[in-house]
């Protein structure tokens, strides 16, 4: 007799053989649209979780208008880094799986189970990653209701789903070595440190980071307020997720930045 | 048994009676179309009687535990595989109800050697507009009524729902705020409980102390499909009026 896991999305699309993410047969590898700059970090009001808007194919520029950065649910954020018709498909599924979940069980999934999901998700497609065509390395943040009080967690994983929890900051993509070293540094010796900064603080250090990223990454869209060319920027906070515009994004790395 | 057209009827008229029977004694649920959304009212033992089936879509019932978990359980398998499959704005209330609930509420009551579904269903599909919200009833046979904006209520008998029904309308509009249409629903469902003619509508007092008598150790269940809001998922659970 098979058992049945309750609030179970994804046992329920197997149920009607739709599961996601399957792989497919074949040897002849299309072009992959790829490269990234994401990120997340620990600030004063929660986590700051950012990603340059660019995708490539080789050395083409597909488009600068994709959004890396994704409200999940309204207590976490998926940043991709990789292929996107996987990663966006791995949102969708967590999306619906989450939601399925509160609704059918009455009560929100816990961070472990969110961040297992994810794992699930990657060792799913080990097959499509092996191949080439469907690696994904994504960032995920959420609210862990569990531990006392509650706080903003950020977690990383590597391709075949094994999930790291990040204690000030993680970054992904093609870019994300150049500014690795940048929110080491001032983690440890800035003033303020990352995570002391104030929400505008905040917002001016990731895009400068994003604009320092793609002065190194031909890959990652970079951020220039006299063209409108933005980031995708989602704050975390135990009071949800919040989006911030473009026009708070060129107000915030215009004005000074002050610790208060 | 079932070889017999007339047997099969006498079966099919005496399950409809057990069914009824079975029902007695449920706790009405409301539903109300506003401006600001359209307003559950229940009351029950916590999350008993009304639930979030989708975005833009509640469900209050009446009946047995198992059972409402059972229809709940069905609509939010449906809901979600729709949109998963094709996307959220696909999720109709009245494909949901067509083409998933009524055909498993028929097949479950005309198949008289297995136990019927013990169930009596108020949906709600917000839209727009108070006049594009749907309110659809659903009954235990498959049987259901679609409504669009207005109010809906569940009781047992046809006509004091009708009566209920028609008694609120009097009272709340679409332009009525919340808390005043949940002191409405509070009344009627008082009114209900006291078995009382909707032409006799008992005092302020009375009602007031009915209310507290027939409440004891139960919860006012509400909920909101909160038209205003930019999130996909508009359901909220309310504690009279003020967000849980």
């Amino acid at each position: 007799m098979s058992i049945k896991v309750a609030g179970d999305f994804l046992g329920l699309l197997a149920e009607h053989k739709l599961a996601p993410l399957s792989a497919g047969q074949g040897s002849h590898l299309p072009p992959v649209t790829q490269a990234t700059t994401v990120f997340a970090f620990h600030f004063r009001d929660g986590v700051l979780m950012a990603g340059d808007r660019r995708a490539t194919a080789g050395n083409v520029i597909v488009t600068d208008q994709v959004e890396k950065v994704l409200e999940i649910d309204s207590e976490s954020l998926l940043a991709i880094a990789g292929v996107p018709a996987t990663a966006f498909e791995m949102a969708r599924v967590l999306q619906t799986s989450f939601e399925y979940y509160r609704r059918s069980q009455l009560q929100s999934l816990s961070l472990k189970a969110k961040v297992r999901a994810l794992a699930r998700l990657l060792r799913d497609n080990i097959p499509m990653a092996m191949q080439g065509v469907g690696i994904v390395v994504p960032l995920f943040a959420g609210i862990d209701r569990n531990s006392h009080p509650a706080e903003a967690k950020i977690f990383f994983y590597d391709p075949l789903g094994a999930q790291f929890q990040a204690v000030g900051n993680a970054s992904s993509g093609s870019g994300s070595g150049t500014i690795r070293s940048v929110m080491a540094f001032e983690e440890r010796y800035g003033s303020p440190r990352p995570s002391e900064m104030s929400l505008p603080q905040a917002v001016q250090f990731a895009l400068r980071l994003l604009m320092t990223a793609s002065e190194f990454d031909s890959a990652t869209g970079g951020v220039n307020p006299e063209t409108d060319t933005f980031a995708t920027l989602k704050i975390l906070t135990l009071e949800g997720v919040t989006t911030i515009s473009n026009s708070d994004q060129k107000r915030f790395l215009r004005q000074e930045a002050t610790t208060s | 048994m079932t070889e017999e057209p007339y047997r099969w009827l006498e079966a099919v008229a005496n399950r409809r009676e057990y069914v009824k029977d079975q029902l007695k004694g449920g706790s009405p649920v409301f539903a109300v179309s506003l401006n600001a959304g359209i307003l559950f009212f229940g009351v029950g033992t916590g999350q008993s009687k009304i639930f979030e089936i989708f975005d833009r879509h509640a469900m209050g019932a009446i009946g047995h535990p198992a059972d409402i978990e059972k229809m709940r359980q069905a609509a939010i398998d449906v809901a979600h595989m729709e949109a998963f499959t094709r996307a959220a704005d696909d999720v109709t209330l009245k494909r949901l109800v067509s083409f998933a609930l009524s055909p498993q509420l028929k097949n479950q009551f005309e198949q008289i050697f297995s136990a019927p579904i013990l169930v009596e269903i108020l949906l709600a599909e917000l839209g727009r507009a108070p006049s594009e919200d749907l309110l659809v009833r659903l009954h235990f046979d498959g049987s259901f009524e679609l409504k669009r904006g207005g109010i809906s209520v569940i009781t047992l008998d046809p006509q004091t729902e009708r009566n209920a029904c028609d008694w609120l309308s009097s009272q709340v509009n679409a332009a009525t705020p919340i808390q005043e249409a949940i002191k409405r629903c509070r009344d009627a469902w008082t009114i209900l409980k006291l078995g009382k003619n909707f032409q006799e509508i008992p005092g302020p007092e009375i009602l007031e102390q009915s209310w507290k008598k027939e409440s004891v150790d139960r919860e006012m269940e509400l909920g909101f499909l909160d038209r205003n809001t930019t999130k996909p998922s508009r359901f909220r659970s309310l504690e009279a009026g003020v967000e849980k």
